[in-house]
């Protein structure tokens, strides 16, 4: 069955900002578990889901997600009846105020206009989580609420989601307000910057905010009409996690080696669909010794893998270690280099330093393509 | 078409010596190195050789191989004028319905296939062998010896010439005499059963024998020595690099086994030649905290608690914990159960090693086969 809701994917806002990693790609684009790019995961939720009209709004340095998404044939949407649209921003500063998902919605107000179907759900292509946005629809219908927002309780948010919203709830799920995570307690409701409305709604909000502010964004104005609409708030439960800082995106990662939060995401009947790159089998030598790692295909592996991520065609060199680190596609760690909490970018080539240890709450980063 | 080459791939044969393997899948379907099927090899090698038609020749189980190779997407395949073609006996209105009766005959029944193509040059492809090989560079070849037809040759032992269709030669490439499996072999070219023809020619030469009831419609059998008898221009075309054919469990476990030789030649990452396959929505491969691995070749979605050495583990296989697979191939969804044991053996499909189960031997003289599950000790 088709889906009545057209999907809305957004890009960052301007005060997301992942170090390294974020000056090379949107978020969205980010290597996710060697194998992924986090985008895929809305993408397929949409897909999974029976949307099949998608939107990925990108804002800055397109390239890499233009190229990973290319048709869209590889998320199993009907190449005649479904699309998947690429919408670029003029905003090319990432870090510009200016740069806020009202911004991009109404410089392509028009090709939301001409949509057919009456509702829309808006996801972030920087948080990682399954959600079956049929069900969430179906609830928001029932519910007759004007706005439904997703969120997820967490316990840990003086550490973790630092530039996230929080959803402020009374004791029916109705949403207050929508306020930055101060890191002030560990229990919030963290807001998955997820949506359901109607597509009438959708435009109708984004008219207000450019009336009220140049820098509203769609939360801002969904907090600030709280008090007139229904809007209301649905816990998520399973694994979720955010890459919206480097911790957040270095644990989300590593937090997956974790079998039952991995097996929670990924499950057979609700596939996470990416590109392929055609890359063969990984071989493993006499000397390899792998474990608790999740590993990419397409690599070459004589030295020893600990509670690591490996990306696509990566070779390790004998008597090289790895522990505790993500390493992204193509690059190449030499003979004898010991490499720990650690992300390496893509294409890099560590050889001449021995050692590279970083701190587990404050992982060292290599830059994409450096020779070290 | 842009290459003036069409390509058939002859994938008739129901590989019986591959015993359980291809009771449910043609052999062309059966898999091979983690994540590929036989079929890949030549049709990424046409896809990579700028050929954009391929026929595929079947009789038996062509379903699932239909579905497999109609989705030409996955080789590239996929443009306005390409396309992959599974091709079996079909009824016609001036003939009866017929099996193939033979190599040849397989392409002399679709001579109206190819003629809606036109093409110059008919390139003749078997469909059970494991290679990487640029067939532009073979019709260059062919080209500029202004051949009738071209055969490719690799150089075998000495000693092994006399399992070959081996290849005499003028020392210039031109081809003076063709001997099937020779006791005293002058020559170490063997036939690879790859072939070149000039199509106008072969189409006049396939009608005859069609019609000559002492054929027996066989390319090395029949049309080959009638090409020689009849003075043509026949060349071969010597290729260097890996080649083997996988006509048996031993041979298919083999080919299996060379990607674990660190000398291979068969490079299957080389970013100019990738050979395509279907891609699994499945996870990267999992190692789990107790796994121990050494000289192994694994594939996406596959997990392994246990210990694995010298082994091919093909997509969603799993190994738990425990569990020891050694010198085998496990092809997809195969799953080892705690504490069980497999050596020199290649599990089939989705089949189930329950827990604590011992399959195969060290030292055993051939592979076994395991192509059913087999019960654990608790089961």
């Amino acid at each position: 069955m088709a889906n009545k809701a057209f999907g809305v994917i957004t890009s960052a806002a301007g005060h997301f900002h992942v170090e390294g990693l974020h000056d090379y790609r949107p978020i969205g684009a980010f290597s996710f578990l060697g194998r992924y790019r986090v985008i895929d995961f809305p993408i397929s939720n949409m897909s999974n889901s029976g949307i099949d009209q998608i939107q990925v709004y990108v804002s800055s340095r397109p390239r890499s997600i233009a190229e990973h998404i290319g048709t869209g044939r590889h998320y199993n949407i009907n190449s005649k009846r479904g699309k998947i649209q690429l919408l670029f921003s003029q905003i090319n500063n990432p870090q510009s105020i200016y740069n806020n998902n009202v911004t991009s919605f109404l410089e392509n107000y028009e090709i939301i206009e001409r949509m057919s179907l009456p509702y829309v759900v808006v996801a972030p292509s920087y948080m990682v989580y399954k959600q079956d946005y049929q069900k969430l629809l179906d609830d928001h219908v029932e519910s007759g609420a004007d706005v439904t927002l997703l969120y997820h309780r967490v316990n840990d948010a003086r550490d973790t989601c630092l530039s996230c919203n929080v959803l402020n709830l009374n004791k029916q799920k109705g949403v207050l307000s929508i306020t930055p995570n101060m890191g002030t307690a560990n229990e919030k409701n963290i807001f998955m910057d997820t949506y359901v409305m109607s597509k009438e709604l959708f435009l109708d909000l984004i008219r207000q905010a450019k009336a009220l502010s140049s820098v509203c964004t769609l939360s801002d104005i969904v907090s600030l009409k709280a008090e007139d609409l229904d809007v209301r708030g649905v816990a998520h439960r399973g694994t979720f996690a955010t890459i919206t800082s480097f911790n957040d995106y270095y644990c989300a990662n590593l937090g997956l080696l974790d079998r039952d939060r991995a097996d929670d995401l990924f499950r057979s009947n609700w596939p996470i669909y990416t590109r392929t790159t055609n890359a063969c089998p990984t071989k493993y030598f006499d000397t390899a010794e792998v474990r608790k790692s999740m590993i990419a295909n397409g690599c070459l592996i004589e030295g020893e893998v600990e509670n690591s991520i490996i990306g696509r065609d990566v070779r390790i060199r004998k008597g090289a270690v790895v522990k505790n680190s993500i390493i992204l596609a193509y690059t190449e760690i030499g003979e004898g280099v010991r490499i720990e909490n650690t992300i390496v970018d893509k294409w890099a080539r560590v050889n001449r330093v021995k050692e590279i240890v970083g701190r587990p709450d404050h992982p060292d980063y290599i830059r994409r393509g450096d020779t070290v | 078409m842009s290459s003036n080459m069409l390509a058939m791939i002859l994938a008739g044969g129901r590989g019986s010596r591959l015993h359980e393997l291809t009771n449910r899948v043609a052999k062309p379907a059966v898999g091979y190195g983690g994540k590929y099927k036989i079929v890949d090899f030549p049709l990424s090698n046409c896809a990579n050789s700028g050929i954009d038609v391929v026929g595929v020749l079947t009789q038996y189980e062509s379903v699932q191989l239909n579905s497999y190779v109609a989705a030409g997407t996955r080789w590239g395949l996929d443009t306005k004028d390409s396309g992959v073609f599974v091709l079996t006996p079909r009824e016609k209105a001036d003939a009866g319905l017929d099996v193939y009766r033979g190599t040849a005959d397989a392409i002399s029944q679709n001579i109206d296939f190819i003629d809606t193509y036109d093409p110059e040059y008919l390139l003749v492809l078997s469909g059970d062998h494991i290679y990487k090989m640029n067939y532009a560079k073979m019709l260059d070849f062919h080209k500029e010896h202004n051949a009738d037809a071209t055969i490719a040759v690799i150089g075998v032992p000495m000693k092994e010439a006399s399992r070959f269709g081996i290849m005499n030669t003028d020392g210039k490439g031109r081809i003076v005499e063709f001997e099937e499996k020779p006791k005293k072999p002058k020559s170490n070219l063997a036939s690879m059963g790859i072939y070149i023809f000039n199509w106008k020619l072969m189409r006049k030469m396939l009608l005859k024998d069609m019609k000559d009831p002492k054929s027996s419609h066989d390319f090395g059998k029949d049309f080959i020595p009638v090409m020689l008898n009849e003075g043509r221009t026949l060349c071969a075309w010597e290729f260097k690099g890996y080649w083997k054919d996988v006509g048996t469990i031993d041979s298919l476990w083999e080919a299996n086994m060379d990607l674990l030789d660190d000398k291979n030649e068969l490079n299957l990452n080389d970013p100019t030649w990738r050979i395509y396959t279907e891609d699994a929505a499945v996870l990267p491969q999992y190692i789990g905290p107790e796994a121990k691995i050494k000289r192994a070749y694994i594939t996406q979605g596959v997990e392994v608690e246990g210990s694995v050495s010298n082994s091919v583990l093909f997509t969603n296989a799993r190994v738990c914990s425990g569990a020891k697979v050694i010198d085998s191939v496990l092809m997809p969804g195969v799953t080892v159960e705690e504490g069980a044991t497999v050596t020199r053996a290649l599990v089939a499909d989705g089949v189930r090693i329950g827990k604590g189960a011992t399959v195969g031997k060290k030292n055993s003289e051939n592979i076994l086969l395991v192509a059913e599950d087999v019960k654990g000790k608790e089961d």
